[in-house]
């Protein structure tokens, strides 16, 4: 049931990731909520590894039912991916703190004035 | 706009709530021990990453690289924030220690590194966390003299070196067939070496164009 | 197979050293080359093969919808190229190892890799979005990023679904093991692989990053964007179409991309906005194509070749119009742009309201001919709309200086005209006389209708990050829903 339990958890933590995305304006926030969904999305894929009683799946770790091993070398691919993606887009708000004096969302999007 | 976001997040939960109850109980995996002994490693997931997938495994180094020169790009175009640095209290026993701690940080990254194939570890750990140990460093020490020992353009050509080194690792295990363990252990000390220095330019870049750690 | 893997390891590496040795440029022109290459010696395709061992190894094919792909990809990577020639090093490199990227996703049938190889496409494509550090195009950027993940989280949970079931990634062994997709976990896996993949592929509503992105990219980007890395998402949403049972889905989608792109490109002012619209607009008329499958989907294919080539053409020049003049206003912009830009956007606007001897008439008229009757007419409906969109560009073909650059617009348009003989010489059998007075019929029918809705401008609902996300959430819930209840 610990595999069960997992997915639901990851699921609970998406769901909050994006609702955090979407109701706040910061742009920070943003980043924060998202961070949490993706952090779901890879829980999710760990627990779908997952099996009662198992062992990792690596030779000569005793007996009994390993682990699948593959959503675990996805799961290394999704974390680096979500690592790199974040770490850009926390020095575009950066940037954008620095040239456009704010982090709120509906402000950066304003329309360009008309000349 | 607000109730309609609530109700959709919570359908979408509701929904894979509902495909999840059919996921469980799971079956049995696939047979995995024939497959990881053939490219001689011990652990199944190091197999599947620096072997079977390692297409998957190339593009990946390449969006942390690209990742990282674009925190490089990003952070040239604004101004350096100098006056704003926290000054760091001289300590000779937290130099002293933090001198022998990042040994100890360095030859346990590199253990990681060369037994990835074998047990738990492997490459992005170990990168990780000699990354940390530098974040370590630079806390005792200040980041900006770490900056001057470790001289940043020589980092840039070894940090791209190596995903060109890994890329060409990729072409002779995927497209010439090379098994064993050689390769295994080369892919995992050169994704460990990119992503140390990759961790080190986010980390010396924040710092010194935002003025904290 | 092994050919067409070393072509884009080829691509990978070359990018990647010049980026390391400042050389990018050299190292973009030598891409091109192993690109052509690596093409000649797989040419007529190859069966679908492994890419390291079983049972985990990568299922690569090179099919036709491959084939079709590889072979114009080296000429918009050297328009590209001719383009951005006075950029630094790093520029022409990342914009190799994006070209790179589009050749891996084309051969790709397995779902992690096509969400890898999309992930290494949308990062390579922010960059290149905020490469001239211009705020706006940053903020563009962001929401690009921001979006884009949320849509690939949603593509990862569904591929943990998918995977937990059949306990396989590769579309072609899903297919043959034809289980009962009605089941609700893979009726909800494969709809959120199909709700993820729509926020990359710019469909309506949840893909309305796209004009802001495609709008503020530098002039090269655009064309690379709008001609190719944007029909990735596209590619991968008919790769699920092939092997899974979504089709209906993918061309309802297109659908409601195509009348949502149209009517927002209709009455847009700013000519790169408008542009990026009607890229909108014809991602809905592939996707319709492509989720329709069978002889449409080679019509699918034909189209998006076209596309590439004549909206690579129209984003050049416009590109080049907005950097000469100072202003991307249609109406401030007329009788001032150079000579290349102008012929570039009455060639391009030619071809893509498929005026009949270029290339847009033959992926128009192919589809149109294969198509089921509520589609088929729409395809007429929509050959209208194009052309009263369109129409609003003709003041700006009036050239008035001469200077310029014609490199890339020549190599484009050159493309444009080697697709249409081609396809004049391969698919004969559009060219009817009743395909012919259906396709000019189209193009007056839409130069009156420009007339009658050129006095009205209703006040369309403005595009919001918050509304894409609620949007996002909410085709997230409604596609895995409706494939459920379908079931």
């Amino acid at each position: 049931m610990e595999g069960l339990t997992a997915a639901l958890m990851a699921i609970a933590l998406a769901g909050l990731g994006l609702w955090t995305l979407i109701r706040r304006r910061n742009a920070i926030w943003k980043l924060l909520g998202l961070n949490v969904a993706s952090g779901g999305s890879i829980l999710f894929l760990v627990a779908v590894a997952h099996r009662p009683e198992a062992r990792p799946p690596i030779l000569g770790m005793g007996p009994g039912p390993a682990a699948d091993p593959l959503p675990q070398a996805l799961v290394l691919t999704a974390i680096v991916i979500h690592f790199a993606t974040l770490a850009l887009s926390l020095v575009y708000v950066i940037f954008l703190t620095e040239r456009r004096h704010t982090q709120d969302v509906p402000r950066l999007e304003r329309p360009r004035r008309r000349r | 706009m607000r109730w309609a976001a609530a109700v959709a997040v919570l359908a979408v939960m509701g929904l894979l709530a509902l495909a999840t109850l059919g996921l469980f109980p799971r079956g049995p995996i696939p047979e995995w021990e024939g497959p990881t002994l053939a490219y001689g490693a011990r652990n199944a997931v190091a197999a599947i990453v620096l072997g079977s997938r390692l297409w998957d495994t190339l593009m990946e180094v390449l969006v942390y690289a690209m990742a990282m020169l674009g925190v490089r790009m990003g952070m040239r175009t604004l101004p350096e924030l100098a006056s704003s640095r926290p000054q760091v209290a001289e300590t000779p026993l937290l130099l002293k220690a933090a001198d022998i701690l990042i040994g100890v940080v360095l030859v346990f990254s590199l253990y990681l590194a060369a037994s990835g194939h074998l047990g738990p570890g492997g490459g992005f750990p170990a990168g990780a966390i000699l990354g940390s140990g530098l974040l370590l460093l630079a806390l005792a020490k200040g980041a900006d003299r770490l900056a001057e020992e470790l001289y940043e353009p020589t980092l840039e050509g070894l940090e791209y070196g190596a995903v060109a080194v890994l890329v060409a690792l990729g072409a002779a295990t995927l497209l010439l067939g090379v098994r064993g363990q050689i390769p295994l252990v080369a892919a995992n000390l050169f994704i460990g070496l990119e992503v140390a220095i990759g961790a080190w330019v986010v980390l010396h870049r924040f710092v010194s164009h935002r003025g904290e750690i | 197979m092994i050919v067409a893997a070393g072509g884009v390891l080829a691509y990978f590496f070359l990018g990647v050293v010049g980026i390391v040795t400042g050389r990018g440029r050299l190292g973009g022109a030598l891409a091109i080359l192993a690109g052509v290459v690596s093409l000649g010696l797989w040419a007529p395709g190859f069966p679908e093969g492994l890419l390291g061992d079983p049972p985990w190894g990568i299922p690569l094919v090179g099919d036709t919808l491959a084939l079709a792909f590889w072979s114009f990809i080296p000429l918009v990577h050297a328009a590209v190229w001719w383009s951005e020639r006075r950029r630094p090093s790093a520029f022409h490199g990342l914009v190799t190892l994006l070209v790179g990227t589009c050749m891996a996703t084309v051969l790709s049938r397995d779902l992690f890799n096509m969400y890898v190889a999309m992930e290494l496409g949308s990062l390579l494509s922010f960059l290149l979005i905020g490469y001239d550090a211009r705020s706006r195009a940053v903020w563009a950027s962001l929401q690009y990023l921001i979006l884009a993940t949320v849509g690939m989280i949603l593509y990862l949970f569904g591929v943990g679904l998918v995977y937990g079931t059949l306990g396989t990634l590769s579309l072609s062994r899903i297919a043959e093991l034809s289980p009962d997709f009605s089941q609700p976990t893979l009726a909800v896996g494969i709809g959120l692989l199909v709700a993820g993949t729509a926020v990359k592929a710019g469909v309506f509503l949840v893909g309305l990053w796209l004009p802001a992105a495609y709008g503020e990219a530098p002039a090269g980007v655009a064309t690379l964007l709008a001609g190719l890395v944007g029909k990735m998402g596209i590619v991968v949403l008919a790769r699920l179409s092939e092997a899974l049972p979504v089709g209906m889905v993918v061309a309802a989608l297109g659908l409601f991309t195509a009348l949502g792109g149209l009517l927002y490109a209709i009455w847009e002012r700013d000519l790169k906005m408008f542009l990026a619209y009607q890229v909108v607009a014809h991602i809905g008329y592939m996707l319709i194509a492509f989720g329709l499958g069978g002889p449409a989907f080679l019509g699918g294919i034909l189209y998006a070749v076209a596309h590439c080539l004549f909206k690579g053409l129209l984003f050049q020049s416009a590109g080049q119009a907005v950097e000469a003049v100072g202003e991307r206003d249609i109406g401030a912009l007329a009788g001032k742009l150079p000579r290349p830009a102008a012929w570039g956007l009455a060639f391009g606007t030619g071809a893509i309201v498929g005026l009949p001897p270029l290339a847009g008439f033959v992926g128009k008229e192919y589809i149109g001919a294969v198509a089921p009757p509520p589609f088929s007419w729409l395809a007429v409906l929509l050959a209208v709309g194009a052309a009263a969109a369109f129409v609003k560009l003709v003041p700006l073909f009036r050239a008035t200086s001469s200077e310029g650059d014609w490199g890339s617009m020549g190599l484009l348009a050159a493309g444009v005209v080697g697709f249409s003989v081609w396809g004049m010489a391969s698919v004969p059998h559009v060219w009817t006389m009743d395909a012919v007075g259906k396709a000019l019929g189209a193009v007056v029918a839409g130069f009156g209708l420009h007339f009658v809705l050129r006095r009205r401008s209703p006040r369309l609902p403005t595009v919001s990050m918050d509304r894409i996300s609620v949007a996002i959430v909410i085709g997230a819930a409604v596609i895995p829903l409706a494939l459920l209840l379908r079931g």
